[in-house]
């Protein structure tokens, strides 16, 4: 199985800002390099960067989760 | 006029972990307290101790930090309380040599408006701004009324700090005279660069944009902070005002604010300061005639 | 050409050196290493002076590229490190030539790694110090962190640094489990009623998103202030007092229920009642928690915090006699 990790820790956002749409969505296919989500931490917002292309089989945090470095956020299925 | 003693307590020492000595004169704030510290820290500096490595006075406290290799905070705290001893109440015949001051403000200025609007339900009264609320608590009629009392008698830079060369400021009349307003419910995260505001009992000037929970009142045309030290009045220091000064808060109109900043622009601008003498003591006793005497000195 | 090239910032690295000393009385903090024993110790491993300028990184790692020989050491928080991609040991010297690229894979334990190289990170001194400080925006490599492709200058590598230099396993710090922080309680403490300071020793306060080189702000409890009435000049809330100097590694409870450890960029004064300092030698430790990591107040004396501090100066010299083997 692959997943994508988180690279700090912090709280977990999928989309840009609340009222905006979610940076991708379950089922979604996305390439290396894509933004997928944001993870605030030390005040600021970094966005969380696909390391591997593939489809997005499911979040495995919700919106506002806090996660750990290391922690698993997405599952990929095949690209 | 005479306004009544306040005594101060004993002090208090504490240790701020190993590398800070912090000295509580009051828990309340007054000019005796700020005094009394005033008079302790100048001593210490005198004293040039191997392993001081700051000295740091503050409104009612203050606090020193060393270096514990070279000097142990144990024996610092007994030269501290040595110059409580002797120097902690300042002589009646004290003088205080420091400068004093001309800072203009534009109160009630668009661009703290435009911050405060936004911030409002942060705010103890979301339906007044700042300056309408200060006014009302504190008993004026008018706006008016809370800047003419701001701006009548000039203010002594009691403490520095939070952010570099913010000046916390205390104005020289007795206790029943003084301007109080709560902070912000909540802070703000925005703050316009030099910001007046007024927290507790202090009047302030914002160095930098930035986070803040001061109420806003105004704006002052030239900066307390110049990091690339362009302006003449710079020239030493990245922070220009420096505890013990003395500073008169005048309101200016648009037309002044502009001419202004247009010198900071310029680099041509510098503030207006006079060398002062005064007792504290005297001022204690009449704060009306020394005040007075300050700003006659001043645009002399 | 002496240089370093930064072809990724990381997260948030930035120049440091021991500090800036003696102007916390106009509001400027130290600044400086967070976690002043492996930064130290990392200079020596490179042959550095203790105080030499090295890189700070936070949670990403940067990527770095050399254009000459050099030393390098990187030290703090347990992380993989790469040397053209292949695993490299850390708490080590190592030999790099022209074109070689150190990197950091995801961090195990700790918070913040130290690169140093040997010559040291030769940003301008700026009142004494190369460290930075950017809520001001000075000092350090242009007041600010890291970003993506840009160089850094460089000192000349005249020092007596040796490859292969090691801080063996017992002198490294360690960074798992709870961290322990010895606190000298006092300051304003008598703010707290005494059910609320042995709240505040006895719970496990957990670290949140927003700690940071400022402050690190807790979560987990709920302190009670005594009730009295605000002293002239303090201003209206319980966790009011009337604005004085925060020591750095000082504890204030705004609110009560959100505890804020003051350190290397503090502000340097305010308004709200400070509990105690956490002692000098545990900033390292509290330096190398990361969000949601949890802490413990133990409440020590002024003569623990003193042994505390020679004992990190013994070890910091016990790792100096080793290197010099």
């Amino acid at each position: 199985m692959t997943t994508i990790k988180a690279q700090m820790p912090g709280v977990f956002y999928r989309r840009p800002a609340p009222e905006k749409p979610a940076y991708v969505d379950d089922g979604e296919s996305i390439s290396e390099g894509q933004t997928i989500a944001l993870i605030e931490v030390m005040k600021t917002f970094n966005e969380v960067k696909a390391d591997a292309s593939g489809t997005v089989a499911e979040f495995l945090v919700e919106d506002g989760d806090e996660v750990d470095v290391g922690q698993d956020i997405v599952r990929l299925g095949e690209a | 006029m005479t306004t009544e003693k306040i005594q101060l307590p004993p002090a208090r020492y504490e240790y701020g972990g190993d590398e800070f000595v912090f000295v509580e004169l009051d828990q309340a704030m007054s000019l005796e307290a700020n005094f009394a510290g005033m008079a302790v820290t100048n001593a210490l500096r005198q004293e040039a101790i191997e392993g001081v490595v700051d000295i740091c006075p503050s409104n009612a406290s203050y606090m020193v930090q060393i270096d514990p290799d070279r000097l142990d905070p144990r024996e610092l705290v007994e030269e501290l309380r040595r110059l409580e001893s002797t120097v902690g109440t300042l002589p009646e015949d004290y003088v205080l040599k420091t400068r004093v001051v001309d800072v203009p403000v534009l109160f009630d200025d668009p661009w703290t408006h435009e911050t405060l609007m936004r911030f409002r339900d942060r705010h103890q009264d979301p339906d007044a701004t700042d300056l309408e609320y200060a006014a009302r608590i504190n008993g004026f009629d008018s706006v008016q009324g809370v800047v003419d009392a701001m701006t009548s008698a000039p203010w002594i830079v009691t403490m520095l700090g939070f952010v570099p060369g913010l000046p916390f400021c205390y104005q020289l009349v007795p206790r029943e005279r003084q301007i109080q307003v709560p902070k912000y419910v909540r802070p703000r995260t925005d703050t316009p660069e030099r910001t007046f505001g007024f927290g507790g009992a202090f009047a302030v000037v914002y160095p930098v944009r930035g986070a803040g929970g001061y109420q806003m009142f105004g704006m002052a045309p030239a900066p307390v902070f110049d990091l690339s030290q362009s302006l003449p009045d710079f020239a030493d220091d990245i922070c220009f005002p420096k505890a013990n000064d003395v500073l008169r808060y005048r309101a200016i109109d648009m037309a002044e604010f502009e001419a202004t900043r247009s010198e900071v622009e310029k680099g041509t601008f510098r503030y207006r300061i006079r060398e002062v003498e005064f007792e504290p003591a005297t001022l204690l006793a009449d704060p009306d005639a020394v005040n007075r005497e300050l700003l006659e000195v001043l645009y002399r | 050409m002496s240089e370093l090239r930064v072809r990724a910032g990381g997260l948030y690295t930035t120049v440091q050196d021991t500090g800036r000393f003696g102007h916390y009385h106009m509001g400027m903090p130290p600044s400086g290493a967070m976690d002043t024993y492996s930064a130290v110790v990392a200079n020596m491993l490179v042959g550095n002076p203790d105080g030499a300028g090295v890189l700070e990184g936070t949670y990403v790692g940067p990527t770095l590229e050399f254009t000459d020989d050099r030393l390098v050491a990187v030290t703090g928080a347990d992380v993989p490190v790469t040397l053209n991609d292949e695993p490299v040991e850390p708490w080590t010297a190592i030999r790099v030539r022209s074109g070689d690229v150190l990197g950091f894979a995801m961090i195990r334990a700790g918070c913040r790694a130290y690169v140093a190289v040997s010559g040291g990170i030769d940003v301008p001194v700026y009142l004494g110090s190369r460290s930075t400080y950017t809520l001001t925006g000075i000092g350090g490599h242009e007041g600010r962190k890291l970003v993506d492709d840009e160089s850094l200058p460089l000192g000349a590598a005249e020092g007596p640094g040796r490859d292969g230099a090691v801080v063996p396993e017992d002198l490294r710090p360690d960074l798992t489990g709870t961290a322990e922080l010895r606190t000298v309680v006092g300051l304003c403490s008598y703010r707290l009623t005494e059910g609320g300071l042995a709240s505040f020793l006895g719970t496990d306060w957990k670290v949140t998103k927003d700690a940071d080189r400022v402050g690190y702000r807790l979560r987990g409890g709920k302190l009670d202030f005594t009730e009295r009435e605000q002293p002239f000049g303090a201003g209206s809330d319980p966790a009011n007092v009337v604005d004085l100097g925060y020591p750095v590694g000082s504890i204030q409870v705004p609110g009560g229920d959100e505890p804020i450890v003051l350190l290397n960029d503090a502000v340097t004064g305010g308004g709200y009642a400070t509990i105690g300092t956490v002692i000098s030698v545990d900033r390292d430790r509290i330096a190398q928690t990361k969000t949601g990591d949890a802490v413990r107040f133990n409440s020590v004396d002024l003569d623990t915090a003193l042994a505390a501090r020679r004992d990190r100066r013994e070890r910091i010299e016990r790792v100096r006699s080793r290197i010099a083997r």
